[in-house]
């Protein structure tokens, strides 16, 4: 009898914290979107992202990951004209979050950025002059806020890091970035969801890509 | 609801009142029973029945969703009942709803959605008669880059121009020459205000280049025909060139090449950045590689400077002001063309003085070149623009023909302002107002003069509408009135697009345009009154996943051109005088009509990226001192360019190829003096070009580098433009005419460094 009455009393508390507490569902949808490599479960925990951003309509960080984890498929899938299609929904999630704010913040300056240089990435021969000016640009405004954003220099790092040696890019080039970043990374406490913290794990990864040299 | 029970529960099991919560659970397992889970499956299709894999299907206004698997299949759970709304959401798709009613686990739903939601890249642009070279709009044909990468234009915006369909390749001449119409009916602007002498100035029958280097502009476009209201005074064509905004990085910019050495530097701070830039031209050793068409007893050598400004004192305003100087040198012995000319055709003093020197004439000329434009854009609150500008500029050419001087001073100062209210994203409305003055002052051997000085004021609107995607209007009407003429004029435009399939569509444009005489005329104290063009221009354009095609047919329709009465036979002699006593009156017409094709491809194979030009057109007219109605000598019928760009990654190196041709071009034949029929019958070899360029790729360090070597005229071709006839001792000679250089080769290194911020990390 104990036992059965804890476990509806369990079941009880679950479905009511996934009605009520906002926190918890953006915290475990986004985990389950960043920690899977597989494109299609992506989908699935960015299309559940999208939901909770209509949900949750007032809450900024709700349109701030529906953003990310589109500009994030955008550079897995493989069809140009749906990348763009992707990006343009990252875009619009971005500006919702920024006019939830009243005005940008370090963090939606960095998806900026990061929108900016999955533009690029379509197509980088024909888009580079434009997006690049945007992606350093809103970097720029980022680091006027927050010098210390850890995903500004590791999104630096990624950039450089897929540069052309001819253009000045490579892994050592990148190494420095990855490197600030990840010092930068250790400060973070990571604790709330609504203040994003993702990188940290990426910036391990190209870390020891860095290092094993060009 | 919840939080009360929740609390309840925490204290009950705190308190461990168990015996007597027995009853209660009953209670919640029940309520569990009626918060039951139903299952909701179904599939998701598109119009064609494919499966739709990614979409987002939910219960509206919940966050009870799947996900479309790669069969379209999608299954949730919900504990929503009732009547409730499905949505399926995707990226490429239109959202698509069905209403349901929940009792039970539903299964069998399909839903089907509509591809290719319409976004802003589908609307409809109005293409007729323009090409757009900008890497702000996604739907261009062409990007600056493309204009620097393109074989045979060594980086230089217009050269890159005359690889597009309706303008002519030119060899022996400077400027454009656009859809039958001289390089005088084309009008070369820069943010929105003209450029008076828009190439560097050099010695008779060798084409110079022009004064804009590819990479100061983020903008370039170039119109065929039927352009904007916004501009008058120009028979046949615009290029509007768009100068750069405020620069991302701070830079230093090196390099030398067979033509000389250059090096600028951009300081960049917050929100402004200043750039100064100078440069040394010498042509000794371009020159000194290959054999020269002409004798240049001064090889020509230059220099310049630059400084500019820009200022970026908000998010939607943007100030740029600019400063060009330029000096330039060279001398050519050229063919005296007025030697020996039969007294019948003299009219003049100055004819006859030239007439009695020498048959060859060392040429020589120096020239000073000042430009300035200031312009600020501004838009307030996303609903209205306002653009001011103001431009002044000076060239003071000092020639010497012989030993006697000929100096010339243009100027050119213009003032711009332009509103637009946009009173939705759909239509929006443009009212403008300019005002320049233009005057030119020759002086002939110290003795003999002639200047003028016109000023005209334009007032202009024009309406831009699209109702729906697939359709948009664009009317508009420009009025002008010349001081120096005292005449006024209305020109009307329009120009409409429609779609008429996904990617494909139809623009037609036409208006009236007018345009001052000749400054010949006007520097010889005529007076007539402008000239006027009629355009008609019709174009498809099918473009599809950087493929593109479009097609274009227009006619031209050209009178009250300026037309010369004389009792003396026709003079082929371009550089002949006009004076006061020449009859001149405006009753000179022409046509020009003519069907082009461009394709570009970037898809088909990776990496190469090529397109082709072909221009047909047929064109006469009855002008200036023409005694027929004829084909001028600057039209070849047929004109073909294509223009190839292979990019080898692992190479870093660029390959780029063009390949031009123009069918032979008429020139006068003296024999047929007095047999009007064969006026400008007679036709100039065909042309022939093929350049090559190479540019590898490089960093050294943080200096990223790149080198290039172009070859122009591979194959040596002795390309002829046409003939020109003298006299000398023995009567008649024919002399071709021909550009500068058969085969040349260019090659130099450019450096750059931008990442010397050391507070970046």
């Amino acid at each position: 009898m104990k036992k059965i009455i804890l476990l509806g009393a369990v079941a009880l508390a679950v479905t009511s914290a996934q009605a009520q507490d906002f926190k918890a569902v953006e915290e475990k949808t986004f985990l389950a979107f960043d920690t899977t490599q597989d494109l299609a479960t992506k989908v699935e925990q960015s299309n559940k992202l999208s939901l909770i951003a209509k949900k949750w309509d007032n809450e900024w960080s709700a349109h701030y990951y529906a953003s990310y984890s589109k500009a994030v498929i955008s550079y897995m899938e493989k069809d140009a004209s749906k990348r763009d299609a992707y990006l343009d929904e990252a875009e619009k999630e971005q500006e919702d979050a920024v006019s939830i704010l009243k005005k940008n913040n370090d963090e939606t300056f960095v998806l900026a950025a990061m929108i900016a240089n999955a533009r690029m990435a379509v197509d980088p021969m024909q888009r580079w002059q434009k997006y690049g000016q945007i992606f350093s640009s809103d970097l720029e405004s980022a680091k006027d806020l927050n010098p210390d954003n850890p995903r500004m220099y590791y999104l630096q790092g990624v950039s450089k890091y897929f540069t052309p040696k001819a253009y000045g890019g490579g892994k050592s080039p990148a190494l420095p970035y990855f490197e600030k970043a990840e010092g930068l990374f250790a400060k973070e406490t990571g604790k709330d969801i609504t203040m994003p913290h993702w990188g940290k794990d990426k910036t391990q990864y190209f870390l020891a890509q860095c290092k094993q040299g060009d | 609801m919840h939080t009360q029970y929740q609390e309840f529960m925490r204290k009950m099991l705190l308190k461990r009142y168990l015996p007597s919560i027995t009853l209660l659970s009953a209670f919640l397992l029940a309520a569990g029973v009626a918060n039951a889970q139903y299952k909701i499956s179904g599939t998701v299709l598109d119009n064609n029945d494919k499966p739709v894999r990614g979409a987002n299907v939910y219960l509206e206004n919940t966050i009870d969703g799947g996900t479309a698997d790669s069969m379209g299949i999608f299954r949730f759970t919900t504990s929503e009942k009732g009547n409730q709304t499905i949505v399926a959401s995707e990226v490429s798709h239109e959202n698509a709803g069905l209403p349901i009613v929940i009792t039970g686990d539903v299964s069998g739903i399909v839903i089907h959605m509509k591809i290719n939601k319409v976004r802003d890249l589908d609307v409809v642009t109005i293409t007729a008669g323009s090409f757009d070279a900008s890497n702000d709009k996604s739907k261009t044909v062409l990007k600056p880059l493309d204009i620097v990468t393109t074989a045979g234009a060594n980086a230089d915006v217009v050269k890159a121009i005359e690889m597009l369909p309706g303008t002519q390749q030119t060899g022996a001449d400077n400027g454009l020459f656009v859809r039958g119409g001289d390089a005088s009916e084309a009008s070369i602007l820069v943010d929105e205000m003209v450029v008076q002498n828009a190439f560097f100035s050099g010695p008779p029958g060798v084409s110079t280049r022009s004064r804009f280097g590819a990479f100061q502009y983020q903008g370039v476009s170039f119109s065929s025909g039927g352009y904007s209201a916004r501009y008058g005074q120009a028979l046949s064509s615009v290029l509007e060139l768009t100068s750069t905004d405020l620069p991302d990085k701070s830079t230093v910019n090196l390099g030398i090449n067979m033509a000389g050495i250059y090096a600028s530097g951009t300081k960049k701070w917050k929100n402004s950045a200043l750039d100064i830039g100078g440069n040394y031209n010498n042509l000794t050793p371009f020159y000194g590689l290959a054999t020269t068409n002409f004798n240049f007893f001064s090889v020509p050598v230059g220099g310049g400077g630059n400084v500019r400004y820009t200022w970026k004192p908000n998010k939607d305003g943007i100030f740029k002001a600019t400063f060009n100087s330029s000096y330039t040198q060279s001398g050519i012995t050229v063919p005296n063309s007025f030697y020996g000319i039969p007294d019948t055709l003299i009219r003049d003093s100055v004819t006859r003085k030239l007439s009695q020197m020498g048959q060859n004439i060392n040429f020589l000329t120096k020239d000073q070149y000042y430009y300035s434009n200031v312009s600020y854009r501004q838009l307030y609150k996303d609903k209205y623009s306002l653009y001011t500008a103001a431009s002044y500029s000076l060239d003071k050419t000092n020639n010497t023909f012989g030993d006697i001087p000929i100096d010339e001073q243009d100027h050119r100062a213009q003032f711009r302002i332009e509103g637009k209210d946009y009173f939705t994203s759909r239509l929006n409305l443009m009212v403008g107002g300019e005002v320049q003055s233009y005057g030119i002052s020759k002086n002939f051997n110290d003795s003999f003069k002639q200047s003028f000085t016109e000023t005209q004021v334009a007032g202009y609107t024009e309406l831009e509408w699209t109702p729906i995607n697939l359709i948009a209007f664009r009317p508009g009407v420009r009025y002008e009135h010349s001081v120096l003429l005292n005449k006024d004029d209305v020109a009307p435009r329009l120009s409409m697009a429609i779609k008429t399939g996904h990617h494909s569509q139809i623009s037609v444009a036409t208006g009236i345009f007018y345009q001052d005489a000749d400054n010949t005329y006007l520097l010889a104290g005529l007076r007539p009154d402008f000239q006027r063009s009629t355009h008609y221009i019709i174009n498809w354009q099918y473009s599809n996943d950087n493929r593109t095609l479009r097609l274009e047919a227009y006619y031209k329709h050209y009178d009250n051109l300026i037309l010369e009465h004389s009792a003396t036979p026709f003079d082929p002699n371009l550089y002949r005088t006009i004076t006061p006593a020449t009859s001149v009156d405006n009753s000179g017409y022409g046509y020009a009509q003519g069907l082009e094709l461009f394709y570009r491809d970037k898809k088909t194979v990776k990496n190469l990226d090529y397109w082709v030009s072909y221009s047909y057109i047929d064109t006469k007219r009855k002008y200036e001192n023409f005694p027929v109605s004829a084909t001028p000598t600057f039209i070849a019928t047929n004109n073909l360019s294509l223009v190839g760009k292979y990019f080898v990654e692992k190479w870093q190196t660029n390959f780029s190829m063009t390949y031009s041709y123009a069918s032979g071009r008429p020139y006068y034949n003296p024999n047929t003096v007095g047999d009007d029929s064969r006026f400008l019958s007679d036709k100039a070899p065909n042309y022939n070009n093929l350049a090559i360029s190479v540019a590898y790729l490089h960093s050294f360090g943080k200096w990223f580098t790149v080198f290039y070597l172009s070859v122009d005229n591979v194959t040596n071709n002795h390309n002829i433009f046409g003939y020109r006839y003298q006299y000398d001792a023995t009567g008649l000679v024919t002399t071709p005419i021909v550009p500068a250089l058969y085969r040349s080769i260019f090659f130099g290194v450019n450096m750059s460094l931008t990442q010397f911020k050391k507070d970046e990390l």
